[in-house]
């Protein structure tokens, strides 16, 4: 008795197709979690800083609770927990968008805050000096500069968002590592697929990677 | 046109302004000198509520600064503030920077406010500098554009904090001629600086400061030849 394996490429070659539908619906989450977590992470990182204890502390939060459990924990939570106290099905794609999004936004949160908290007093004050109300100079003076020196950890979180999704497997939404795992169900090549799903991983991660490095050369970051 | 009347200023148990009174009329120009620490910034960041003042008043044009019911946007577009280290805003070009508080502040359109903007770029000596972004203009054209920037609101009086220390030398002398050139014009201003010669040329009257109190205040050619105090004397000793 043999031990069985020979590799066929003509095995990858036959699940790209898939794979690729796979791979846009990965994209798709990935994309629309980290607007969410955009949101939620400007939100909840302008509470960080805020002056009022209290939304200092909701902030602090919301971040240090995300931080410290597992996504895992959190998806499950999301697509198997929530249903049963508000007594209804969450549909899984919605459930993989909001998991990267509340997920990715506690992270986010960190990233706006300390970008916020880079920028010099004196531009604050000098926004001030002129005039302008608080909320004013946060939008004119200090967003622009904040956002251009959160890129690199923006997209450094993109990066570390795209991975994450590989866990909505347990959802059972199409993304690519569900699309790799069906595939394997019917044709049982598993060092083939994963293999194609890994390369298409690092594709995507490595374009994202030189996107980044690009844009940031571009900004003089 | 300013009114201090017994100013006190405590940073948690630091007390650095021990009962200021101070008049600036209409039209004074006022230079304030003094050893490092003895309040000279704290003093000109509570007219404009930089700083709260922990007791005593300040009036600027009328208005009580602490006053709830006075709008503190509207006092700081009374009293421009030139910093040492500028502050422009990076992001936006030398007219963008004076163009800002018009458009947001006094809901000027974007026309009017570049004609503004450019005529006051012009008038501190910068016309062709309108459109460069400030980590391409030297120290000297950076503090001319802050003086515009402060300008462009039409305020009555204008405080500066030591507005040329962070200069080297050989770009001291531009943003002098400016403010000079404001004095001349009729502009109230309270300038904290250790330039002689500016005090000499354009001050009314120059304000000797020393740990929180005002030690010693008379005309230029009175307090530079002829010091009462000894500390004041101390002092210009060593500056000079
Ligand atoms: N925000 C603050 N918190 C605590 N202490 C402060 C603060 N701002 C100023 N001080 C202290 O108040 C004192 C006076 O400071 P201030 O900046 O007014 O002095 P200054 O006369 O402008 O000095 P310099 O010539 O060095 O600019 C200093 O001892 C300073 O450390
Ligand atoms: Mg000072």
């Amino acid at each position: 008795m043999g031990s069985g394996f020979d590799f066929k490429v003509s095995v990858m070659w036959e699940s790209v197709p898939l794979l690729l539908t796979g791979m846009k619906l990965t994209i798709l989450i990935t994309v629309m979690g980290l607007l969410v977590g955009f949101i939620l992470g400007t939100v909840f990182g302008l509470m960080k800083i805020s002056r009022s204890l209290f939304m200092r502390k909701l902030g602090g939060f919301y971040v240090e609770s995300i931080r410290g459990t597992p996504l895992m924990v959190q998806v499950m939570f999301i697509y198997f927990g929530l249903p049963l106290a508000i007594g209804m099905r969450v549909p899984p794609m919605l459930a993989g968008v909001a998991a990267i999004g509340v997920n990715s936004g506690a992270y986010i949160a960190e990233i706006v805050r300390g970008a916020f908290q880079s920028i010099e007093r004196g531009q604050t004050e000098a926004g001030r000096s002129i005039g302008l109300t608080h909320l004013q100079t946060l939008y004119y003076v200090i967003w622009p500069q904040a956002l251009k020196r959160m890129i690199p950890a923006l997209g450094n979180q993109f990066i570390i968002s795209l991975k994450d999704t590989s866990l909505l497997v347990v959802v059972g939404v199409g993304e690519l590592t569900r699309t790799g795992q069906e595939i394997i169900a019917g044709n049982f090549r598993a060092f083939e697929v994963w293999l194609t799903v890994a390369i298409m991983y690092f594709a995507m991660t490595m374009s994202i990677a030189k996107v980044l490095n690009i844009l940031e050369r571009k900004l003089e970051i | 046109m300013i009114e201090i009347r017994n100013l006190y200023k405590r940073f948690g148990d630091l007390e650095v302004l021990k009962g200021i009174d101070l008049n600036v009329s209409s039209g004074e120009v006022t230079v304030i000198m003094g050893p490092s620490g003895s309040g000279k910034s704290t003093l000109l960041r509570c007219i404009n509520r930089l700083e709260e003042i922990t007791s005593g008043a300040v009036i600027v044009d009328g208005y009580d600064v602490m006053d709830p019911a006075t709008n503190i946007n509207f006092i700081r577009t009374e009293a421009g503030m030139v910093f040492q280290q500028f502050n422009l805003f990076p992001h936006m070009t030398a007219l963008g920077n004076v163009t800002l508080g018009p458009t947001k502040v006094r809901k000027m359109n974007r026309a009017e406010a570049e004609a503004l903007g450019r005529e006051l770029l012009d008038k501190v000596g910068l016309r062709d500098k309108a459109d460069v972004y400030p980590d391409h203009l030297s120290g000297g054209q950076k503090q001319r554009v802050a003086i515009a920037r402060s300008l462009a609101l039409k305020p009555k009086v204008m405080l500066f904090d030591e507005p040329t220390s962070a200069l080297d030398p050989e770009l001291v002398g531009e943003v002098l001629e400016v403010m000079k050139q404001l004095g001349r014009e009729g502009m109230t201003m309270v300038v904290v600086t250790h330039e002689m010669g500016f005090a000499r040329e354009v001050a009314d009257r120059v304000i000797f400061m020393d740990e929180g109190v005002i030690i010693e205040e008379n005309t230029p050619a009175e307090i530079f030849s002829n010091p009462r105090h000894e500390r004041t004397q101390g002092f210009l000793s060593k500056v000079i």
